[in-house]
């Protein structure tokens, strides 16, 4: 018993560290002073973060990165949250199969996806434009804030809502001072997750960008499959500092392990 | 209203009827107005930029081109048979699946034992390890990809550490490898396995392993006919879902594979992105989909009907 229950905390172990190394890894080896990227790493420098600065494509990645994250939770956030009160407040016919249309863009692989995208958008003239690659983002983000505010609406009390109907107060009134402060955290959450869902994500925006306009997940992607350099490291930390600081805060809104597990059941 | 209809005259009946009937249909739909109104936008966006994009490629599947010229296109299954009679289409998909699988035995043998212990800790250890086992799937698959890279390079600290050890690893090709495949994806699936399996073992009652105990059972003879059996439902989901991720995965291969590793994916994004062959890209999609669904459909199905049966209830 004892012996297997060593066991066991053991692998436990090394499956958490299994999970973990690659971030263990990135962020020392970007302090290296070596000019090729290794670990453990070579000296101690922060030359590779002074010369990040130097390289205007990954600042101009970065903030297009940000960009994208920021109007594709706002979209997500906004259409995803009417929705999803919709579908919790009215009897509609057919909700569990509405509920499943909707949020099928998560079951879909996103390769399959982004070739979708790329052939429907030449056409319509979105191919590698900005609007093309928020539509894409927008699609990638929605589903998830409809789970969370869906889950959020579950145990929702709407007498609450009728309570201020019968105090006087309009519907508007009455979604601004009832029903959103009730949801804030889901749609919080909502928010946090879809951000960093567009902040990361590579493969459907593979095939939305253009040459001048990538974010910074494919200027790492394309500068490990070229050439590569301790940049990436130190481009790589960075991303992962961020990460982390947002999935912090979603830990403390809503917890991170059920977001997840929920998300994608 | 009633007593008036019953005993007026016909020429009030029929004035009356027609306003009755339009005023009920008027407020049978009245009330799926704010409904609609608040779903609008969000069915526009995804009936607008997902359903009608999939169906399209689906048609261009059918369709027989020279590159991007529809015009004088005709409808045939040529995409299709392309690919059932191409060897290198089919080693693809074979390699595909077979890297798949890989991923489905690594990732549950190393989440079993974390979910084990989610699932006989403390609640605030168990928040914990959520935290830890989670996290990484918020952060950008290519960074995480970038870290096995650095440990994986020809004189990276795996292979140091083998050399070390007194054995020749120059013979060992990690990166740009299946093997580095298998790491790189098992590692970023290997949480969604120990929360599907997690969430399963949370369900089982804690008194059946105690009763077995007191039956005489040994700790070992309880895991294997009581834990095991009843856990099956979550290591079923968490294999489909390493698997299904698995198979459509392009980033992973492409970085720690290559063009040694020619996974599906990476042959479609080819053909789509260098070689611009849509209609063909287009149909290696819906192959990736379908043989995907398939191969998950015959698992779930025969693990339904398996000896364990009662535990998919």
């Amino acid at each position: 018993m004892r012996i297997g229950r060593n066991i066991r905390l053991l692998v436990t172990g090394l499956s958490l560290l299994y999970i973990l190394i690659p971030m263990l890894v990135t962020i020392p080896a970007s302090f290296t002073s070596a000019s090729y990227p290794s670990f453990p790493p070579e000296g101690l420098s922060f030359q590779w973060y002074t010369k990040l600065l130097d390289r205007p494509e990954f600042i101009e990645a970065f903030f297009n990165s940000v960009k994208f994250a920021l109007l594709a939770s706002f979209f997500g956030v906004l259409f995803g949250t009417l929705g999803a009160i919709a579908i919790a407040k009215y009897e509609i016919p057919g909700k569990s199969f509405l509920v499943s249309v909707l949020t099928a863009p998560l079951t879909v692989p996103q390769l399959v996806l982004g070739v979708a995208l790329l052939i429907y958008f030449t056409p319509l003239m979105l191919a590698g434009t900005q609007t093309g690659l928020l539509i894409a983002h927008i699609i990638i983000c929605v589903p998830y804030v409809i789970r969370f505010v869906l889950t959020g609406l579950s145990g929702f009390d709407y007498t609450l809502e009728r309570a201020a109907m019968i105090l006087g107060a309009n519907p508007l009134k009455v979604f601004w001072r009832i029903t959103l402060p009730l949801i804030r955290p889901a749609i919080l959450s909502g928010a946090l997750f879809s951000f960093l869902i567009s902040f990361d994500n590579v493969t459907v925006s593979l095939f939305m960008v253009s040459s001048g306009m990538r974010t910074l997940p494919l200027e790492i992607f394309s500068n490990m499959q070229d050439a590569y350099s301790p940049i990436v490291a130190s481009v790589s930390s960075v991303v992962i500092i961020i990460s982390v600081l947002l999935i912090l805060i979603l830990e403390k809104l809503h917890g991170v392990g059920r977001l997840v597990g929920g998300a994608h059941e | 209203m009633e007593a008036v209809r019953r005993n007026g005259s016909p020429e009030v009946n029929r004035s009356m009827e027609p306003h009755i009937t339009s005023q009920k249909k008027y407020r049978r739909y009245n009330k799926y107005i704010p409904a609609l109104l608040l779903l609008l936008p969000l069915l526009l966006l995804i009936i607008g930029f997902f359903i009608v994009p999939m169906l399209y490629i689906l048609y261009l599947s059918f369709i027989q081109t020279d590159g991007l010229d529809t015009s004088n296109a005709s409808y045939s299954l040529m995409n299709y048979t392309r690919f059932f009679t191409d060897s290198y289409y089919l080693s693809s998909l074979w390699l595909t699946i077979k890297i798949s699988l890989y991923c489905v035995i690594v990732s549950l043998l190393l989440a079993y034992p974390v979910a084990l212990t989610m699932s006989k800790c403390t609640p605030r250890v168990r928040g914990y390890i959520a935290l830890l086992v989670a996290s990484p799937l918020l952060i950008s698959i290519v960074v995480r990809n970038f870290g096995w890279f650095l440990l994986l390079l020809p004189n990276g600290m795996i292979h140091r550490t083998i050399g070390s050890l007194g054995i020749d690893s120059s013979s060992l090709r990690l990166l740009f490898s299946e093997t580095g495949v298998v790491i790189g994806l098992s590692n970023s699936f290997l949480p969604f396995m120990i929360l599907a399996i997690a969430t399963s073992l949370y369900n089982i009652d804690p008194s059946l392993e105690k009763a077995s105990a007191i039956l005489g059972a040994s700790p070992l003879r309880s895991f294997f006919s009581i834990t095991l059996p009843l856990s099956l439902p979550g290591v079923v989901s968490g294999s489909v879902l390493v698997f299904s991720l698995s198979m459509s995965s392009y980033v992973t291969p492409a970085l720690m594979g290559g063009a040694n590793v020619p996974v599906l994916p990476v042959v479609a994004y080819d053909q789509m992105i260098n070689l611009m062959q849509w209609t063909y890209g287009s149909a290696m999609s819906y192959v990736l989909l379908g043989v995907t669904l398939f191969l998950v459909t015959v698992f779930t199905r025969s693990m339904e009907r398996s000896r364990f049966k009662e535990v998919f209830r």
